[in-house]
């Protein structure tokens, strides 16, 4: 069963003739246990893509469900309840609170959300995985690029969110770790039963990718 | 809450900052505070010591103690129950003794017999019993004056002996010097028909003879002291004024501080979580800010006060501090409500590059 599915999606930005029609009459599907990766060019959108999939900006007309409810007639707390729960965010930048190490990124997390995060035994396994258990008691600044990249996966994923949406996940990573994290994605959507959504230019992760979109000025095609 | 403590816990220098201005801020009001009330009480202490709720004066004084005067006729007229009400007789007089300062002071002659004379407080030595003895201020000490002094009056010959001392008796800024009414008129240098200046009564309601005289409140005697609703204004209006530059000071720099935080806040906001959230932990962080802001302040207020000296008149009075703390806090609180508008409209998206 389809978690996430768009239907006929446009977005425009600006008005006049300063209208830009970002998204194209999008039709788009995702299931659980799938991972789909949604390739593009920059400025073709793909952030949009993900903003509208997040429930963060609302399309111009379409309609998005999750879990089979249109989520636009949601009000801002159901809106935030979902994100909080439902689900997972790795941005493009930014992604971790500068005055918390990164420990206490997973602290603030069971501040907001008291139950159903990884337990203690989980989230050591997730951090030896993307080979982060060392930095546990450093700062953002203190960390590099692809470090920082890879504790925001591991901040998205300890929710436990069913549906996981990556915004260029692998940007600053190396070929090593772009296989690190594609099979980490990969097996997550596999062992796990969730929905992986990552947008990215990153061929690299195509191999471990179920089904893969291309996005074009706007427009959205399967391509397997 | 956790956000605030663990931010100000990572940017050690930046609030540090920010706290030292609050403290800075809070140490001149809370000092300014208490040298304005310091001074007030000079220029009231005698009066308040005194327990009355109503003041006959003649009413061509002008609601001035030392403008009044009380004819022996006016005076029988009266209906006076020593319990209840006393005269009392206002000189201005400089007090002289060989070697010693000349002080110019307020002297008070009371009655033996009535409820004022018994009321005295003394902090040492014995009330007078001759028109010849007096009580003082204890400012007359730290000028070197000690009981059993001879002590001169304006250029009388014959001498005066101080037999104890009082706390606290200043009227318009000059120490009171307490004797008995007997030896008033001699020193206001007033023909033998006046016998007092004004008579002090417990009775709220006191019914006056004479069209004469006038009943007046405690309050409108000390409003009426020359200069001294002047002073308070000047004194009132100056904290006012810093109130409301610190509340835009601090508020400015609160504003400052969520505006830097602002992108973190809307990655947090994609994260989903809360504006309450956010909001709790904003105001949560003024607040720790301003609380041990002033908390250091009132601290260095207390050490400057045990630390100056005696002549600077300076009074704590915790309940105003109280009062003039809550202002700072509830202004601080308004102050970080300015960036609240600002995180309930961060837009998620702008997380999102
Ligand atoms: N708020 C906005 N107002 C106007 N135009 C916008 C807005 N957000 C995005 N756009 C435009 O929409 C298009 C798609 O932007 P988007 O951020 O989705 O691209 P992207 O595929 O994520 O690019 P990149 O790979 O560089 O991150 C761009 O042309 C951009 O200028
Ligand atoms: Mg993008």
């Amino acid at each position: 069963m389809a978690v996430i599915e768009f239907k006929k999606v446009n977005k425009h930005f600006g008005t006049g003739s300063a209208r830009v029609h970002v998204l194209k009459d999008i039709d788009f599907s995702a299931n659980a246990g799938e991972f789909v990766l949604i390739l593009g060019p920059s400025g073709s959108g793909k952030s949009t893509f993900l903003t509208i999939a997040g429930n963060i900006l609302s399309p111009t007309n379409g309609q998005v469900f999750i879990n089979g409810k249109d989520i636009s007639t949601y009000s801002t707390k159901e809106r935030e309840s979902l994100r909080l729960t439902d689900l997972g965010f790795v941005l493009q930048s930014h992604n971790l609170v500068p005055y918390l190490t990164v420990k206490e990124q997973f602290e603030l997390a069971d501040k907001v959300k008291k139950s159903g995060n990884l337990t203690p035994d989980n989230l050591t396994g997730l951090l030896e995985q993307l080979e982060i258990s060392e930095l546990i008691k450093k700062y953002p600044e203190q960390l590099s690029g692809g470090q920082s990249q890879r504790v925001a996966i591991a901040r998205a994923l300890y929710t436990d969110p069913q549906i996981v949406l990556a915004d260029e996940p692998t940007a600053a990573l190396d070929s090593k770790r772009v296989k690190v994290v594609g099979e980490i994605l990969h097996h997550l959507a596999k062992s796990q039963n969730k929905a992986v959504i990552a947008v990215t230019h990153d061929l690299r992760l195509v191999e471990q990718a179920d089904k893969i979109y291309e996005l074009n000025d706007g427009k959205l095609t399967l391509k397997n | 809450m956790y956000l605030a403590l663990k931010e100000i816990k990572h940017e050690k220098l930046r609030y540090s900052l920010i706290i030292s201005m609050i403290v800075l801020i809070s140490y001149l009001i809370f000092i300014l505070t208490s040298l304005a009330l310091g001074l007030a009480q000079q220029n009231t202490s005698a009066i308040e010591s005194w327990n009355f709720k109503q003041i006959i004066l003649n009413k061509d004084s002008d609601i001035a103690l030392r403008q009044s005067l009380l004819s022996e006729k006016q005076v029988e007229a009266l209906k006076i129950d020593n319990n209840k009400e006393a005269l009392i007789g206002q000189a201005s007089i400089v007090a002289k003794s060989s070697g010693k300062e000349n002080i110019s002071a307020n002297f008070i002659g009371v009655k033996k017999e009535q409820f004022l004379y018994r009321e005295l407080k003394l902090s040492s030595g014995k009330l007078p019993t001759t028109s010849h003895e007096v009580v003082v201020d204890s400012s007359f000490a730290d000028k070197g004056y000690k009981i059993g002094d001879k002590i001169y009056f304006n250029s009388l010959k014959t001498p005066y002996k101080i037999t104890g001392f009082v706390k606290n008796a200043k009227l318009s800024v000059a120490p009171v010097v307490y004797g008995l009414l007997s030896a008033w008129p001699e020193l206001k240098s007033v023909t033998p028909n006046f016998v007092a200046s004004a008579l002090i009564t417990k009775n709220n309601n006191y019914s006056v003879p004479s069209s004469e005289l006038g009943s007046y409140s405690k309050q409108t005697l000390i409003d009426n002291l020359p200069g001294y609703s002047a002073q308070n204004k000047t004194f009132t209006f100056m904290i006012a004024f810093l109130m409301v530059i610190s509340l835009i000071v601090i508020a400015v720099f609160l504003y400052i501080i969520t505006i830097q935080k602002l992108p973190n806040f809307a990655v947090l906001r994609v994260q989903g979580i809360s504006n309450k959230f956010l909001i709790k932990n904003t105001i949560n962080q003024s607040l720790i800010l301003v609380i041990s802001g002033l908390a250091i302040g009132a601290l260095l207020a207390m050490i400057t006060a045990i630390a100056i000296p005696n002549s600077v008149p300076m009074s704590f009075n915790i309940p105003l501090l109280g009062l003039v703390s809550l202002g700072l806090i509830i202004t601080s609180v308004l102050g970080s409500l300015i960036p609240v508008q600002t995180i309930l409209h961060i837009d998620p998206v702008k997380a999102i590059s």
